[in-house]
């Protein structure tokens, strides 16, 4: 639920920094590491916007694998099955590589200004 | 219209573990987290940790809890000073609570022990500027605790095995835990310990001190 928060908090301070817009979807990166549970998120995130002036506000989750990298042949590779060794070489000499993201990696904005200036026309003085 | 920010959800967390860290390294401080299910023993590891150390040395804990003040009641009598951090309902420690705990205090301890809430899963995510991180398994628990919880595990520099006294009793198969703790984590350091007898503590101690 703190994570969720944290969340809004950045999605606010996004829209605060553009008067008049409004933010109606947060793109967020969760890795397999991570210790998040996009679904656990997803449900957090929608008891928070929900009765709030952020609604309606919609999320798109991108999960991203547990993933190491070989130190003996370079090979970046998935981990299935808790499997550590490389599985182009078979060496155990391996390093974390991705899966502990945690990241909003983009919102949607629309800007209610724009609109308005389509349908009014020109400014005249 | 899309706006790309690439940015980290818990951020101002980890700015302020940042400064904590910080912090940290210009007191030569050895900050250490612990991690694990409730009961696993922490407090009790601590509690045998602070009876290894001369209580001249300036070691010090900060113990969080949803409720009550019990742990640092316990962990007090050693004569170390001990800061109660109670969350109130959350479910993990964050950085800002152990900044706010450390008010106040001499900035210039050797060893910080920082027991983080009871939970195997959202303190992963909270960086507390530590410089190592702990994970305890108790040998009443499941040796597939790794495999459930591998963020945890994997993001743990050591693994400490306790209640090893218990062996005999229980079913646990020691060699199945630590390889799924290596599975999930290759390097992971393992030490066994049981805080009822003793056995184990002094590398605990060794490991401890190799740290600072």
């Amino acid at each position: 639920m703190s994570i969720a928060a944290a969340v809004l908090d950045a999605v606010r301070a996004e829209a605060g920094r553009r008067p008049g817009s409004r933010v109606s979807r947060a793109g967020l990166r969760i890795g397999e590491l991570s210790g998040v549970q996009a679904d656990s998120l997803r449900f957090c995130l929608e008891a928070l916007v929900s009765g709030t002036d952020m609604e309606p506000l919609a999320f798109d989750f991108e999960l991203l694998p547990w993933t190491r990298k070989c130190k003996q042949c370079g090979q970046t590779f998935r981990v299935v099955d808790y499997q550590p060794a490389c599985p182009a070489c078979g060496s155990h000499d391996t390093e974390a590589a991705g899966g502990d993201e945690m990241e909003l990696s983009y919102v949607e904005v629309e800007e209610p200004d724009a609109r308005a200036a389509g349908t009014e026309g020109p400014q005249r003085e | 219209m899309r706006v790309p920010l690439e940015r980290k959800v818990l951020n101002e967390n980890d700015r302020i573990a940042g400064r904590l860290r910080e912090r940290y390294k210009s007191y030569g401080t050895f900050c250490l987290n612990l991690i694990s299910s409730p009961g696993s023993g922490k407090t009790a590891l601590l509690e045998r940790t602070l009876g290894l150390f001369d209580p001249a040395r300036r070691v010090a804990v900060v113990t969080g809890d949803i409720q009550t003040d019990n742990d640092a009641r316990r962990l007090a009598r050693f004569g170390f000073p001990v800061r109660q951090i109670t969350t109130g309902g959350a479910c993990h420690l964050d950085a800002g609570m152990v900044e706010r705990a450390l008010v106040e205090w001499p900035e210039d301890f050797e060893i910080l022990f920082v027991e983080n809430v009871g939970n195997l899963v959202c303190p992963t995510s909270y960086d507390l500027g530590e410089e190592a991180r702990a994970v305890l398994l108790s040998v009443t628990e499941g040796e597939d605790k790794p495999l459930k919880y591998p963020a945890t595990f994997h993001h743990a520099d050591v693994m400490v095995l306790n209640k090893i006294d218990l062996l005999p009793y229980v079913p646990f198969k020691v060699d199945l835990a630590l390889e799924n703790a290596r599975r999930v984590q290759p390097g992971i350091e393992i030490l066994q310990v049981s805080c009822t007898t003793g056995e184990g503590l002094d590398g605990w101690r060794a490991w401890i001190e190799a740290h600072l």
